[in-house]
């Protein structure tokens, strides 16, 4: 083990809290534990803030074998991906004691959300593609229990689901890794890529379907079509603050993933104006109508979240594929603004669920009368998720929307924004009308039966920070948009 | 750098919040509170503009904001607006107290209403579209509260499609905002001007440009996009009504002279474009206004009509090119004028609706008898829409119609045909001869006639329908109108040429005579098309009911743009079952094939249990299949019959479908399995590099 051993703690810190959540039995106690949980999850964002103030160090952990070391980097991206987690998750974590008091198994509950968050530190701060699937495959493995909690026969059907996809799209991805570590000069993450270009000079067809196998193998996790039916499977059964996360922020991982991939190993060069970057624009913007269209057909509510999620992390991924800077700042920048919104928009959801037993979208009118923080909360985040300024989304769509325009053609750099803002329409009319009908309940509506039902400060603090936080964002995004585009001026 | 400018946008939102949170304990405190806040506002709006008039442009930008930053600038017409903005501002809400009197929710009202005059503010004083576009959003969205506010079906059901039309025509534009800062790399009003002037020819801007412009034609309410207009402001509470009207939809014409007059500068095809949608709107709204039998709605409708002459009037700017100064004063004036009259005519019905709670003209005709005070206001403010010389709807009619007939003299001059614009010519004057006949109506019905069943009730409450506070806000409103035009070449003149350096006009080459033989004629000529007019409204839109004369609803309810075309595109059209049932399949494909392989490959077979029932479907597709197995049976198979069952085969199935879609739980082998299809990729690979 050599480098900067500070790099340890912020995996460290949640796996060891992890492990003795899972196997103290004292943690029974509902008190003790979410203290100790509490405090294990501000001691990791804690943890995680020393690398946005130090320059980018490494630590080299172990060697698989001679050539393939483990190693664990802090660069831009590293950054970004790790407080953005560390602090969503936290938040959640706060919330979910409220939540979770309804539920059985807590202990284990806990376990499993601060073990996936180990591994999802360890997943950020990645420095090659081995560390990488490692992570990778023990973030799918961990977090297999936050959708089986509640152990219904729909909730294992729904787990096995999420872990036959999952592996499918790993083992894709391990067949690239297999690739790569041929082709490319190390698999250690480098901006612009480390394609050795005398061993791929006459690969190029060759090279090129096995990259597209690999990313649409971390496509799975970030939902994007055709393997994305694992998220609105998996998101309803869930308990919601493991909904939240999983929206939120597994989703990401996929992202990450791919980012990795695109922009750190083969290098965006590579790609541009091959059939892997036609097709997988052509897949993101189908995945984003597809996502919106299904979610505004939709009727339970948190599996309309889950299909909106589908559309907007393909936002993401299509950011990323215009392989431009712009949009892979507008790419990076919705990553932060759909990890607020989502995980608000889910907490919202289960706040509904936890005190009103609702469920169905048609149930909720006047539940912004019961329940005024939460819902000005999710109408504010729903606000944002349309993209309506000043709210992060909206930027944050300005900057994919005009990154698809510089990226020069006519089909996607057309197609593109259109599609985004159709699908902005069809958001505004999958989550207008709850706050609508929210705030709103009609002259007639029974004011008695309209019992107030806001949860208490656990619940509504953290939903309100994150909205507050989106807004902040879309308001003075300067310092996040100046961090992104140095990345980007690095990648591109 | 000017502080002023954001004080003036963002302190009514700080106040909105203020108000709030005093509302939750103190509503007479919250009222007087908000009363407090839109007189600063307007004192502090008044300090701008007059400061811009004696001393030149101010200016503040903040960078980086929503990551384009914020620009504002206030020069004449903007200063004026925003001015203006507040002006209505203070009114109605000094007139909101005893209105609201009955009302729930009064809180969330001032809430919304204080956050739309910051909006509105922001959008007025914006200095790049980035900036109008952020400021035109939230101010959408913040009144909304204002439609849906008393929270009636028919009130719900505006709003929801306000909300949705302000929505679509939001991305609509954020659409032309894109491609226009891709194309010419900035969006501040003097950068596009600038690059627009240096492109070659302005058709590849005609595009963004247009998408835009429709954003901003939907708030203002030009047509085809004026569907929501009638309807949300008929609903909405009277102040919120005289604001919508009066001054929301100035963003939206706001919008349009940005586009018009900084991307399009004297554009010919541009104005040829504007003309026509302007046209239409006018006559559209007046002809619907002549229809209508509700006070509001009447109101509404005149206004959208009163929009469409404003259209004309930039339509004519890009027409008449360099010369087009009578039509930018024209334009100008119109904008004013119609805000001030609408704030009066919208207040006067607030003060009916307050007493009599209804609208309905055939209610509330007589409501007005022997009230000196809510006469007087609504005779001002109907003789200057009308256009009746003296008031100040007279000024800028008249100046749009020498537009008009300037430019017929130009193609006349230049030889070409003029055909066209004289039709135009004739529409205009019959619109004003409209606006002349339906405000008469209202005017007779409310002030004139005797109300058949609660006259006496009308009556009792003579001298004492609304207090002194209210009494001030219509009054102070309604003086203006005369004010204006009686003393137009002190105001109006001053007006116009504080406004045109917006638009880029010059000051025309003579001082305008607005008493002129010619306006005269033509102002009386709109006069007489309105007596005929009206004289045919008695004949054909009133009827006889148990021996009274009635105003009848004669409007076919079936030419209903919304319910008839937009409703259906969008919510039955476009997401068709085609498309439903296209999205879904693609949603299941790769489950189908995860169950087609496990039917296939793994050779998993079903159980035996009870016959399932399928639906409707599988049973009349079951029966038909049955039936051509028969005929089979019968002719080729008689030998070895096919004895399925399709009815009970086709349930069975979709059961199957249905429980696997539910559940893919089959085993891990199919995950191994398809792992395992990736490992033999990779083998196979490695076994042809070796």
């Amino acid at each position: 083990m050599q480098g900067d051993l500070s790099l340890l703690l912020p995996v460290a810190a949640p796996l060891a809290a992890g492990l003795l959540v899972l196997f103290v039995r004292a943690f029974d106690e509902r008190r003790t534990r979410n203290l100790f949980t509490g405090a294990a999850l501000a001691l990791t964002v804690l943890l995680t803030l020393p690398t946005l103030l130090r320059g980018e160090t490494q630590l080299t952990l172990f060697h698989l074998t001679d050539t393939i070391p483990v190693v664990l980097r802090t660069d831009g991206v590293a950054r970004l991906f790790l407080v953005l987690i560390a602090f969503v998750w936290a938040m959640v974590g706060f919330y979910s004691f409220e939540y979770m008091a309804h539920e059985q198994h807590e202990r284990r509950f806990y376990g499993f959300y601060l073990l996936t968050l180990a591994a999802l530190m360890g997943l950020s701060l990645s420095g090659t593609l081995v560390t990488l699937y490692m992570f990778y495959e023990a973030m799918t493995l961990l977090s297999l229990p936050l959708v089986l909690h509640t152990q219904t026969r729909e909730a294992v059907a729904a787990g096995v689901k999420y872990l036959l996809y999952s592996v499918f799209g790993a083992s894709l991805a391990l067949l690239g890794i297999f690739f790569l570590q041929f082709y490319c000069t190390s698999l250690s993450f480098t901006p612009g890529g480390t394609l050795d270009a005398l061993k791929a000079a006459g690969h190029e067809p060759l090279l090129l379907g096995i990259v597209a196998l690999a990313l649409l193998g971390f496509g799975v996790k970030a939902g994007m079509f055709p393997l994305h039916a694992w998220l609105p499977t998996a998101h309803p059964v869930a308990p919601s603050p493991a909904s939240a996360v999983l929206s939120g922020i597994i989703t990401k991982a996929g992202v990450l993933g791919i980012l990795r991939i695109v922009f750190f190993l083969v290098g965006p060069d590579f790609l541009r104006g091959t059939w892997v970057q036609a097709l997988f624009l052509g897949l993101t913007v189908l995945t984003v109508f597809l996502g919106s269209m299904l979610a505004f057909k939709e009727t339970l509510l948190k599996k309309r979240l889950a299909y909106s999620t589908v559309s907007q992390v393909s936002y993401v991924l299509f950011g990323l594929f215009t392989l431009t800077p712009v949009g892979f700042v507008g790419a990076l920048l919705h990553v932060v603004c759909h990890a607020l919104i989502k995980n608000t928009l889910f907490m919202g959801a289960g706040a509904i669920i936890e005190k009103t037993g609702k469920t169905r979208v048609d149930e909720l009118v006047g539940i912004g009368k019961r329940m005024p923080i939460v819902m000005w909360c999710f109408t504010l985040c729903a606000v944002a998720l349309i993209g309506i300024p000043p709210t992060g989304g909206f930027v944050s769509k300005w900057f994919l929307a005009e990154g698809a325009l510089s990226m020069g053609g006519i089909v996607y750099a057309w197609l593109g924004p259109v599609v985004l803002l159709v699908s902005a329409l069809l958001t505004a009319g999958y989550l207008l009308p709850i706050s609508t009908r929210g705030f709103f309940p009609g002259e007639h509506a029974d004011l008695a039966a309209l019992s107030k039902a806001e949860p208490t400060a656990l619940m509504t603090v953290p939903m309100l920070v994150l909205a507050a936080l989106c807004v902040l964002l879309g308001m003075f995004p300067g310092a996040l948009t100046s961090f992104l585009q140095a990345i980007a001026g690095g990648v591109l | 750098m000017n502080l002023l400018l954001p004080v003036l946008v963002f302190f009514p939102m700080a106040g909105a919040v203020a108000s709030y949170l005093c509302g939750r304990r103190d509503k007479r405190l919250r009222d007087m509170l908000c009363c407090a806040l839109t007189a600063v506002e307007f004192a502090l709006s008044a300090a701008l503009l007059l400061a811009v008039v004696r001393g030149g442009e101010r200016a503040f930008a903040l960078e980086g904001f929503c990551a384009m930053g914020l620009t504002l600038r206030a020069d004449g017409l903007r200063a004026l607006y925003t001015a203006i903005a507040s002006f209505m501002f203070l009114m109605t809400t000094l007139f909101s107290p005893e209105y609201f009197r009955h009302y729930h929710n009064r809180n969330r009202y001032y809430l919304f209403t204080l956050l739309t005059l910051g909006a509105t503010v922001g959008v007025f004083l914006s200095d790049d579209l980035f900036t109008t576009f952020v400021f035109f959003e939230v101010m959408s969205l913040a009144s909304y509260p204002w439609v849906a506010h008393d929270e009636r079906a028919e009130s719900l059901r505006a709003a929801e499609t306000y909300l949705y039309i302000a929505v679509i025509g939001g991305l609509v534009t954020l659409m032309g905002l894109f491609l226009l800062y891709a194309q010419l790399g900035t969006l501040s009003f003097a950068g596009m001007r600038a690059a627009a002037a240096a492109m070659e020819s302005p058709a590849a801007l005609y595009l963004p440009g247009a998408l835009t412009l429709f954003g901003f034609g939907v708030k203002a309410g030009m047509f085809p996009a004026h569907v929501w207009l009638p309807k949300a402001h008929a609903v909405a509470p009277a102040p919120a009504s005289a604001l919508l009207s009066g001054i929301l939809t100035k963003t939206g014409v706001f919008g349009i002279l940005v586009v018009s007059s900084n991307l399009f500068l004297h554009d010919a095809n541009f104005g040829d474009v504007i003309l026509f949608f302007g046209c239409v709107t006018m006559v559209l709204g007046a002809v619907l206004a002549l229809f209508s039998t509700n006070l509001k709605r009447t109101l509404a409708c005149s206004s959208m009509s009163q929009i469409g002459f404003i259209l004309v009037g930039v339509g004519l700017q890009g027409l008449l090119g360099a010369h087009n100064a009578l039509a930018v004063q024209g334009t100008a004036l119109h904008m004013v004028n119609h805000s001030l009259i609408k704030l009066t005519l919208f207040l006067c019905a607030g003060v009916v609706y307050m007493n009599a709670h209804k609208l309905n003209l055939n209610e509330i005709r007589g409501f007005g008898r022997g009230k000196p005070l809510l006469h007087f206001a609504f005779l001002m403010g109907a003789l200057s829409i009308a256009g009746v010389p003296l008031f100040g709807g007279y000024i800028s009619k008249s100046l749009l119609h020498e537009g008009i007939v300037e430019y017929i003299a130009l193609l006349g001059e230049a030889g070409q045909p003029a055909g066209l614009y004289r039709f135009v010519e004739i529409l205009f004057l019959t619109s004003g001869g409209m606006t002349l006949a339906y405000m008469t109506k209202l005017y007779i019905a409310l002030f004139w006639e005797k109300n058949a069943t609660c006259q006496a009730e009308y009556d009792a409450l003579n001298g004492r329908y609304m207090n002194r506070l209210s009494a001030f806000a219509l009054v102070g409103a309604a003086v203006l109108p005369p004010l204006l035009g009686v003393l137009s070449n002190v105001f109006m003149t001053r007006i116009a040429s504080v406004m045109q350096g917006f638009m880029y006009g010059q000051s025309p080459e003579h001082a305008v005579a607005y008493f002129s033989a010619a306006n005269l004629t033509g102002a009386a000529q709109s006069l007489c098309i309105g007596a005929v007019l009206y004289a045919l409204i008695r004949w054909l839109l009133m009827q006889r009911e148990g021996g009274v004369r009635v105003y009848a609803d004669r409007w076919p309810a079936k030419l209903d743009l919304e319910e008839g075309f937009y409703r259906p595109l969008l919510l039955r059209w476009l997401p068709n079952p085609l498309v439903i049932a296209l999205t879904r399949a693609l949603d299941e494909l790769t489950d189908s094939i995860v169950i087609a392989l496990r039917h296939t490959l793994l050779g998993q077979t079903k159980k035996h249990g009870p016959v399932p029932v399928g639906t409707h479907l599988t049973y009349a597709l079951g029966t038909v299949l049955n039936a051509i197995v028969a005929l089979l049976n019968h002719t080729f198979y008689h030998r070895r019959p096919i004895k399925t069952d399709f009815t009970v085969a086709l349930a069975a199935g979709l059961d199957e479908l249905r429980s696997s879609g539910r559940l893919i739980s089959g085993s891990m082998s199919f995950g191994l399995l398809l792992l395992c299809i990736g490992m033999y990729l990779t083998f196979a690979y490695l076994m042809t590099l070796s």
